[in-house]
């Protein structure tokens, strides 16, 4: 802990304005300076090369200031986290706090600083569960803890998979973190409803989750086209092998371009099975496609599964 | 060998032709002066994306698939700010729709680079052919996934940058392709730098950039499709998203393709990639892509690219170019070169269509040449030096960079 605590919010402002808002300043003085001078039309934001970039600061400047606020341990830590804001907040005034909290992220996740970054990780989780920060915020940091983030974060990062708002950011970082993650979407899946079941159910077939497949095979008859196509395509990812006449038969009754989407997921599955040492498997689902697939816009099918058997 | 596997029906031709002359304007083949085309000779297309880079890239299918002896008619167009004017007969807004059209062949993709690799994957899953605009991808693991569909399925992928054809007619490029892949040099001692022409500035993104209300015409839940949900702002949107990490990767993705696609061919970088990569750039932002210096990338043998953006800080200066030439082998080494075959000629997207051989930009190659961009960018963001296994595709001993390698995407979205 330095002699002096860090005075954050002071250290924060030390990053350098964006060229728009050198721009505004600029423009501002002049008007001042000529009042009589007619206003310019201000660029617009969305015009191609307009203004308003991120220049960024002197890199051996920027480090010692993170340095200095990492090194105020949890209290500079807190107070930087409350100055934090989106642009979506009606409170917003710049994009410093922000950029100064994914600095310390990017320091602390440099190999070698295990106590700061587990610092870092514990206080943004913590702060995950409290009142008085935005949904935009939140989102925020559960993005930086996507970068850093480790077992720690696990449940607090879990408790937000059923936030209609932050349920995709949280869903994102605990598939990045990855290890003991599944049991916070097995849990999150009992209670989740609507198009919240969708990453749930994605992500646990990502994670390639054993204990899922009987929640997943029971989603194969869902009322919702996504979540039957998503449950269809977790479990071919598993590679199991209990699901090949369900996702054969879906397969072959679809049309269009879920025909093709179905189909292409079977193929995931014989590979996945074929992964998994279970070629006699693959080859009735290969041979499958290979007999069926005869229409001429489905030869490419056909031609997949023959190549995939030639090696069995 | 069968010289033309992919001919479309007399059916198709006509219910296309039909579908076509509805509502897209086509100037016949023969108005032009072109020679006369059988109807199964000319494959049905469709253009997904277009806006911005959209009518060249559509305009890259025809020169090619013509070149080859062939034709195309464009029957369908796919754009998510369509909501107000799609008949889903021509004009769509989910590409999917488009997809399972059986009278459709090749596909052009001009859509910003977060969607190319699931709509490739998506179009050759289909059984499509693809010319896909750059960058291939928006992050690594992608382009691996594009380079297995291809071929798993069995089809044409082609990279919409073609600078790799005129270099490979290059004689000196000739030479210097065969030197690399001779395996003669113990150590590359080339070092080639692309000082400025990045855009670096022009593609950055804004920081501040307060939400807006979505156009009423605008899918925006389908324009973010993969990519982590944001609000809506006009910026993240139509030219400008290269400003944005979530759609693509500033001026170094919007040009580096093209200029790496021939030096990738040339120094014959098809099927590695750089191991070690260091940057010299300001502290990144999350969201927005920003300001750099240069980048220094070096691959297992020794050869240095350099990216010199001359638009942030002191230019790079720790070595100067330095190319190879017959020179720097011995008379053995010479004699074995001059013994080499040359490599053979690279086939348009038309020829690859006709033959069913890859084409010059395939898959694997794009995947490769847009790889070091994404290297040079997780460099960027981190601020640090990487270190990159290109058999394993991982950056190694650095799970923070590593966590930007293979970015989940939002469901119902995956690879």
């Amino acid at each position: 802990m330095p002699a002096t605590k860090p005075n954050v919010a002071a250290l924060v402002e030390q990053m350098p304005e964006t060229d728009k808002d050198i721009q505004a300043k600029q423009e501002e003085a002049k008007s001042a300076a000529q009042p009589d001078a007619p206003d310019k039309p201000k660029p617009r934001p969305d015009r191609w090369g307009a203004a308003s970039k991120f220049t960024g600061p002197d890199p051996d400047a920027a480090s010692k200031i993170f340095t200095e606020i990492l090194s105020g341990g949890r209290d500079s830590l807190m107070e930087l986290l409350a100055l934090v804001r989106e642009p979506s907040d009606a409170d917003y005034k710049s994009y410093k706090a922000g950029y100064v909290l994914h600095g310390l992220v990017i320091l602390a996740g440099q190999g070698g600083n295990e106590r700061q970054r587990r610092l870092l990780v514990d206080t943004l989780a913590s702060q995950l569960g409290q009142e008085g920060y935005s949904k935009a915020v939140k989102g925020y940091f559960i993005r930086e803890l996507r970068l850093l983030g480790g077992k720690e974060a696990i449940s607090a990062l879990g408790a937000h998979l059923l936030d209609d708002d932050l349920c995709g950011d949280a869903t994102q970082a605990l598939l990045t973190i990855r290890e003991n993650v599944a049991p916070q979407f097995r849990s999150a899946l009992k209670k989740a409803t609507g198009r919240n079941r969708l990453p749930i159910l994605q992500a646990l077939g990502q994670l390639r989750d054993s204990d899922s497949i009987s929640i997943l095979k029971k989603a194969l008859a869902d009322e919702d086209r996504d979540v039957r196509h998503t449950a269809a395509w977790a479990l071919a990812n598993l590679g199991d092998a209990g699901s090949i006449d369900a996702l054969l038969k879906s397969a072959d009754s679809a049309e269009g371009w879920e025909r093709i989407e179905a189909t292409n997921v079977c193929l995931l599955l014989a590979e996945r099975l074929t992964t998994n040492n279970r070629k006699s498997d693959a080859t009735r689902v290969y041979g499958h496609l290979r007999d069926t697939r005869t229409g001429s816009n489905e030869r490419h099918i056909r031609a997949a599964a023959e190549k995939a058997m030639i090696g069995f | 060998m069968k010289k033309h596997l992919k001919r479309i029906t007399r059916r198709h031709f006509l219910t296309g032709s039909a579908a076509a002359l509805a509502t897209v304007s086509i100037v016949p083949r023969h108005v032009l002066g072109a020679p006369a085309v059988s109807p199964s000779d000319t494959l049905g297309g469709a253009l997904i994306g277009v806006g911005g880079r959209g009518p060249g890239t559509w305009s890259e299918v025809v020169k090619s698939v013509e070149g080859a002896g062939m034709a195309v008619t464009k029957l369908a167009e796919c754009d998510v700010k369509w909501l107000d004017r799609a008949d889903n007969r021509t004009k769509y807004t989910d590409f999917r729709r488009v997809l399972e059209r059986k009278d459709i062949d090749v596909v052009a993709i001009a859509t910003p680079p977060h969607w190319h690799a699931l709509i490739s994957i998506a179009a050759m899953a289909a059984g499509k052919d693809v010319l896909c605009e750059k960058p291939m991808t928006r992050f690594i693991a992608e382009g691996r996934a594009v380079a297995d569909a291809a071929q798993r399925y069995g089809r044409i992928f082609q990279i919409g940058t073609f600078g790799r054809f005129g270099a490979s007619r290059d004689s000196r490029n000739v030479v210097t392709r065969k030197i690399m892949k001779s395996g003669l040099l113990k150590t590359c001692p080339a070092v080639v730098i692309k000082r400025g022409g990045l855009k670096v500035k022009e593609w950055s993104g804004l920081v501040n950039a307060r939400p807006q209300p979505v156009p009423a015409s605008l899918d925006w839940d389908m324009y973010v499709g993969p990519s982590p949900m944001k609000p809506y702002h006009p910026h993240r949107h139509g030219g400008t998203h290269r400003g944005y990490w979530d759609y693509e990767g500033g001026g170094l993705c919007d040009m580096g393709q093209h200029y790496l696609d021939p030096l990738t061919w040339t120094w014959g970088k098809d099927d590695t990639a750089p191991v070690e990569v260091e940057p010299h750039a300001p502290p990144a932002h999350p969201e927005a892509c920003g300001m750099w210096g240069w980048i220094e990338l070096k691959y297992a043998d020794g050869f240095t690219l350099v990216f010199d953006s001359g638009e942030w800080g002191a230019p790079y200066d720790r070595r100067q170019p330095r190319g190879i030439s017959l020179d720097d082998l011995d008379d053995e080494g010479r004699k074995q070169i001059a013994a080499m075959p040359d490599p053979e000629p690279l086939r348009s997207f038309g020829e690859a269509v006709k033959t069913r051989k890859p084409a010059g930009g395939n898959a694997e190659a794009a995947y490769r040449t847009v790889t070091i961009l994404h290297l040079a960018n997780i460099a960027i963001r981190i601020g640090r030096k990487i270190r990159f296994d290109p058999v394993k595709e991982m950056i190694i001993g650095d799970e923070e960079a590593n966590r930007l390698v293979n970015l989940p995407m939002r469901a119902p979205w995956h690879l």
